[in-house]
């Protein structure tokens, strides 16, 4: 079976979409998720403080591939069926979950004390200071680590296709062994990991040189 | 597959998690030190005189940090080959891993250097030391005395990232728990317990290097 | 909330309760009822395994085990739906009905216990593959040598028992990296099914690889899960069908250039 490098192109780039898709979903997932952990790891109580440290500390000093298994190998024990694409999701999405709660924890703390305050003499109690005056600073603060935090998402999607997810690197892997040409294939899915992050490691770079922290 | 877990194989498992762990050990510490060596290098590369020099470690360093570590692993293993290049396993992993560690250790180093004082460097010159002295004697030392957390959380991320090598049938940690599940078929049991083995291993590993840190790097520094 | 409709929520969630159960039970009852009721067979094969299974340049998958695959899904009257899967992952696929059934599956005791097989449908050996220049002849002459082997499979287990010791054994998780160590050097050796060297030796490398001897003859079964008589009836039916009228032979001149010998689907001491 001759490829052409067309070819080969072309169906790295097909299967790029998978990356780009994944990526997005744990992102978004991971958000939604990381907010709510990052609600307990500033919580006031320290019982949910800590539970929150031990979910971080979890994914943050485990290999994600070993993340990926236990997912991948978990689920059916739960009743769920044993699929790719659902682990893969799962996994990165709370992975993502730890990583950027404890991202936007620094963006909470580096807003100043005093804001807090003012929120609080607004009549407001803690979760509407925390929604309306404190995140949203948090958040702006803490955009240049999140974005490069998306990157590293990026690159991670890599390890899915250890479980058998069809993503860019598994094509890349399969389309070798249809054509034998290691250089070629690689190289190419190499560029393409660069062209989807590196727009986005530019794009960091640039709002941590406008973020402005606040003394 | 019963619906409780199944950990009877422990014991005789191991002699294979002790081995395995036992290489990714081996292969973070080889790393740590010529990472580090090499980010050292890219550091003082990145503020070169020479704006050729500047360019291929900005090139290097953006390269690697915008693409998988799987994917640069498997060119390394497979991809070298075809240019006469060929590392057997350990020897790629390794060099994978160093070339990986040091594109941010070069970030975190040169941000170092930066942040000594440049007085340092006046007072020490001004004492008729040679530039080369002065940069391993003075700058260097409280260089990495200021980025060495940073560092050490690099090199914990890439300990974590290793596991990957397994991918190229070095024999390290990851690598002896898929062979143990592939015998026994109980696959969540294996990594749930290879998990933990790599949280101590983290955990160990930081405070490893923060009581070693201390008592090498930051002697006789205020 | 009155009395009246907390019964009657109680009502519903225990009829939905019991529904639930029923249907859940009836999946289980019979799983050759459930690929007719789905209208699709849902099949395991890999994916960088030529030329059994690997892929065209769109992708698509060709291969013995897709011809194969197509007729038992045209005799069981339903539409075919082809999963590629790993070694490591595809028993799990199996039992978790992520797949119903898989192809090139060789049969072993340890494999008995957890999935079913039907007859034979393909040759299969499990050759030591080197390069010209290396003189390997026997199992004595691994001794020493590095070779590469996908992990699990039963060129594992095969190369595991007759390299005993001294033999530097490099696993990896898919035939495509076992092939691609191999043609990069970076491993002396590989065991991998014969046909599926046979691709590698075509491919005209400078070293010359050759087959240098046959560890065990392994014929490639269906995999099925196990307690589904009905469902083995009717595959090895139409297996049987296969090797009666010709249409095996015809795969495997095509895939394999060679006719279909009847010896090679019996395996030696199994």
């Amino acid at each position: 079976m001759e490829f052409t490098l067309w070819d080969i192109l072309r169906n790295l780039l097909l299967a790029a979409r998978w990356t780009v898709l994944l990526s997005l979903v744990a992102f978004a997932g991971g958000g939604i998720a990381g907010l709510f952990v990052l609600l307990l790891r500033i919580s006031k109580r320290p019982w949910l403080r800590r539970a929150a440290e031990m979910y971080i500390g979890a994914f943050q000093g485990t290999p994600l591939l070993m993340q990926l298994f236990l997912v991948f190998f978990g689920l059916p024990l739960l009743g769920f069926r044993i699929e790719a694409w659902t682990a893969a999701v799962v996994s990165l999405t709370l992975f993502a979950s730890a990583f950027l709660a404890e991202i936007w924890r620094g963006g909470v703390e580096a807003v100043p004390r005093g804001q807090w305050e003012a929120a609080a003499s607004l009549g407001l109690h803690r979760i509407r200071q925390l929604r309306l005056v404190v995140l949203p600073q948090a958040l702006t603060i803490a955009r240049a680590p999140t974005v490069g935090f998306l990157v590293q998402l990026v690159k991670s999607t890599a390890l899915t296709s250890i479980i058998g997810f069809d993503e860019l690197l598994r094509t890349s892997n399969a389309i070798n062994n249809a054509t034998f040409q290691p250089f070629t294939v690689y190289g190419l899915g190499a560029l393409i990991y660069f062209c989807l992050c590196f727009p986005l490691t530019q794009y960091a770079r640039m709002l941590e040189r406008s973020t402005v922290i606040p003394k | 597959m019963g619906n409780s877990l199944d950990f009877s194989w422990l014991g005789d498992a191991i002699k294979l998690i002790g081995t395995g762990a036992a290489m990714t050990i081996l292969l973070v510490v080889v790393t740590a030190f010529l990472g580090t060596l090499l980010s050292i290098l890219g550091a003082l590369g990145r503020t070169s005189r020479y704006p050729m020099i500047r360019r291929i470690v900005k090139a290097y360093v953006e390269l690697i940090r915008n693409t998988p570590f799987l994917a640069q692993l498997f060119f390394i293993f497979f991809g070298l080959p075809s240019l006469g290049i060929r590392l057997n396993p350990i020897v790629a992993a390794i060099l994978a891993m160093t070339i990986n560690l040091a594109a941010y250790g070069t970030e975190i180093v040169a941000a170092g250097l930066a942040a000594v004082p440049t007085g340092q460097r006046e007072a020490a010159q001004a004492l008729g030391l040679r530039p080369r002295l002065v940069f391993v004697k003075i700058v260097l030392p409280q260089a990495l005395k200021i980025i060495f957390p940073a560092l050490t959380s690099q090199i914990v991320i890439m300990m974590l990232e290793s596991a990957v090598v397994s991918q190229i049938s070095v024999r390290e940690l990851t690598y002896e728990a898929d062979l143990l599940q592939a015998r026994t078929f109980l696959a969540f049991e294996t990594y749930l317990v290879v998990t933990l083995v790599y949280l101590g291993l983290s955990v160990a590993l930081r405070r490893l290097m923060f009581a070693g840190g201390s008592k090498f790097i930051f002697s006789g520094q205020p | 909330m009155t009395k009246f409709s907390t019964l009657r929520l109680t009502g519903l969630a225990v009829a939905a309760l019991v529904c639930g159960l029923a249907f859940g039970a009836a999946a289980r009852a019979d799983a050759l009822d459930d690929i007719t009721k789905a209208g699709v067979l849902k099949v395991g094969v890999f994916g960088d395994f030529p030329p059994f299974s690997s892929v065209t340049s769109d992708m698509s998958l060709q291969g013995y085990d897709i011809d194969v695959a197509k007729i038992v899904a045209d005799a069981l009257k339903v539409k075919l739906q082809l999963v590629t899967v790993t070694g490591q992952n595809r028993i799990p696929y199996l039992t978790e009905r992520r797949a119903d059934i898989l192809l090139s599956v060789g049969h072993s005791a340890e494999r008995e216990k957890v999935i079913d097989f039907t007859a034979a449908y393909a040759p299969y050996y499990i050759a030591v593959i080197g390069p010209k220049a290396l003189k390997v002849q026997d199992k004595g002459d691994l001794a020493g040598k590095s070779i590469a082997v996908n992990r699990g499979t039963l060129e594992d287990t095969s190369l595991t028992e007759a390299a005993a010791s001294g033999a530097d054994i490099k696993r990896f998780d898919n035939y495509n990296a076992v092939i691609q160590s191999f043609l990069a050097g970076q491993v002396q050796l590989m065991v991998v099914g014969n046909d599926v060297g046979a691709g590698v030796l075509a491919r005209q490398v400078a070293t010359q690889p050759e087959q240098k001897f046959q560890l065990m003859t392994s014929p490639d079964h269906i995999g099925l899960n196990k307690n589904e008589p009905r469902l083995k009836q009717a595959l090895n039916d139409v297996i049987a069908k296969m090797l009666a009228d010709g249409t095996m032979n015809t795969i495997s001149t095509k895939w394999l250039n060679r006719p279909l010998d009847l010896k090679d689907l019996k395996s030696n001491g199994q």
